[in-house]
């Protein structure tokens, strides 16, 4: 007769040699200095920060970084939830609250490159050239016809804040329209979207470099204008498990050594230089205001 | 992405969910006998809420984890979250309710042929129920395979508690997922052929084993 007591022993024993051999290869991964970074989509895809933390590691040694890619939305949530000891993050509105929360402390702008509304070659709503605010006007207007689509990414990102910015700039407000598609997803799939349904969108300049080779529809259209600087800044979280880890890492993203790597990355990002670094200050004032 | 780093991925994707499968046996499989044998009214009202909770999306589940093992949830003086630990948890709950499940209905069936004979030769309930499962054991490994490959092909618990992690918590899902974003979709295609084709040798190894249990 099976004894049922020697079936739940063979089950558990196996149980815990599985899950023993997961905790020990996670022992052996994590040794050292852990610093939880919550970044934003665009710079992780754009192999950025893996870049830049092959770098950190050499001049570092013991130091573990873990990037967790998510949109700015998400990577701030998490930072308030105290899962995150840096967040990597472009859109000062929503900066200026979390920082106005509490939740983020000392931080430092690193990067920049520009948003662009970019939509198939033919130009249906005539923006080609036009300022960003005037051009989704005629988007909207265009929509309204019937003649253009626009797609959003509808996820909170820095892309869609300043998105909205634009929208709200310009006194309209498109959600719920018929031409109006929110995708929830990241930058890469909504230019898909935006490639297969032949629509206007609004994109960082660096995930757009990345893909432009198969979005044989698109084009840019408008990437002139203050409204469409992309600013990256670095926030130390309050409330973060590896302060000085987390320093380390801020400061060495704005060293020579840091800079020059994303030096290596133009034109997808542009590193500060001493002279743009007030400029871009006080445009982030700008910025976090509108 | 090198090809040590999709070896690496690979094997750390088999190792969390093996454990995971293992792991949820562990409870599973005494929870569904227990089920069979009792046949209350409660026994049944539990294997349906078992059989709904098979339509939980993963990243539900996920979030509601993120929940507790964040540092500000209950469980977040632990520490686990964004770990591989924390997604072998999440699988195991997850794919807790297929095994019971299927399990139980595995037991319905094998009842008659084998548990009553057993008790009719004088088994306690226990040792009969015991008894059928090893009786069902080719049918079992079918379950737990079932259950393995739902947890390996899973994404939203991998993503919401392992965070994708390079070189730590990024799994095969959560690859596939990141090539997609990226751009790079014959990656991603090479990624989901592995994928399946780990999971077919891996039926088809069962298969031959059990063919000789």
């Amino acid at each position: 007769m099976t004894q049922p007591h020697r079936l739940f022993i063979t089950l558990t024993l196996l149980a815990l040699i599985a899950v023993g051999a997961v905790i020990y290869q996670q022992y052996l991964t994590q040794g050292g200095q852990v610093l939880r970074v919550a970044t934003t989509t665009s710079l992780y895809a754009t192999g950025l920060l893996d870049a830049l933390g092959e770098a950190f590691r050499k001049s570092h040694p013991g130091a573990v970084v873990q990037f967790i890619a998510v949109g700015t939305g998400e990577a701030l949530r998490r930072a308030e939830m105290g899962d995150a000891d840096l967040v990597l993050v472009h859109a000062p509105a929503l900066e200026a609250e979390y920082i106005a929360k509490g939740v983020l402390g000392e931080g430092v702008i690193f990067a920049y490159n520009y948003f662009m509304i970019v939509g198939p070659s033919e130009d249906p709503a005539h923006i080609a050239g036009k300022d960003p605010v005037a051009a989704v006007r005629e988007i909207y207007r265009a929509g309204e016809l019937g003649y253009a689509f626009f797609v959003s990414r509808g996820d909170e990102s820095g892309t869609h804040v300043r998105e909205m910015t634009l929208w709200r700039l310009a006194g309209l407000e498109p959600d719920g329209k018929s031409w109006y598609l929110e995708t929830g997803s990241g930058m890469a799939e909504t230019l898909r979207v935006a490639n297969e349904r032949r629509a206007y969108t609004l994109t960082d300049v660096g995930t757009w470099l990345k893909l432009e080779k198969e979005l044989k529809e698109l084009q840019p259209l408008v990437a002139e204008g203050d409204i469409l600087l992309n600013i990256y800044s670095a926030y130390i979280v309050n409330q973060n498990k590896n302060n000085e880890l987390a320093r380390l890492f801020m400061e060495f993203i704005t060293s020579e050594e840091g800079q020059e790597i994303i030096r290596e990355f133009l034109p997808m990002f542009r590193p500060i230089g001493q002279d743009t670094i007030e400029e871009l200050r006080q445009r982030w004032e700008l910025l976090k205001e509108v | 992405m090198t090809f040590d780093e999709v070896v690496a991925i690979i094997v750390r994707s088999l190792m969390i969910s093996g454990s995971a499968t293992a792991l949820a046996s562990v409870w599973s499989i005494p929870t569904a006998m227990k089920l069979v044998m009792s046949d209350s009214r409660a026994s049944r009202v539990l294997i349906d809420v078992s059989n709904a909770l098979t339509s939980m999306p993963t990243v539900i589940l996920g979030l509601i984890l993120y929940l507790v093992l964040s540092r500000s949830g209950p469980l977040g003086s632990l520490g686990i979250l964004y770990t591989p630990i924390a997604i072998t948890i999440g699988q195991s709950l997850l794919i807790t309710p297929y095994i019971i499940s299927l399990t139980v209905s595995l037991l319905f069936e094998k009842r008659r042929e084998v548990w009553e004979t057993a008790l009719s030769l004088g088994a306690t309930r226990w040792q009969a129920a015991a008894t059928a499962v090893k009786e069902g054991a080719a049918q079992l490994i079918t379950v737990m395979l079932i259950a393995f490959n739902r947890a390996i092909g899973e994404l939203g618990v991998a993503l919401m508690l392992g965070g994708n992690i390079k070189g730590f918590t990024r799994v095969m899902t959560t690859a596939i997922a990141l090539e997609v974003s990226r751009g790079d979709f014959s990656l991603a295609l090479t990624m989901g052929g592995a994928l399946l084709t780990l999971t077919m040798l891996i039926a088809i190894t069962t298969r031959l084993v059990s063919k000789i249990l």
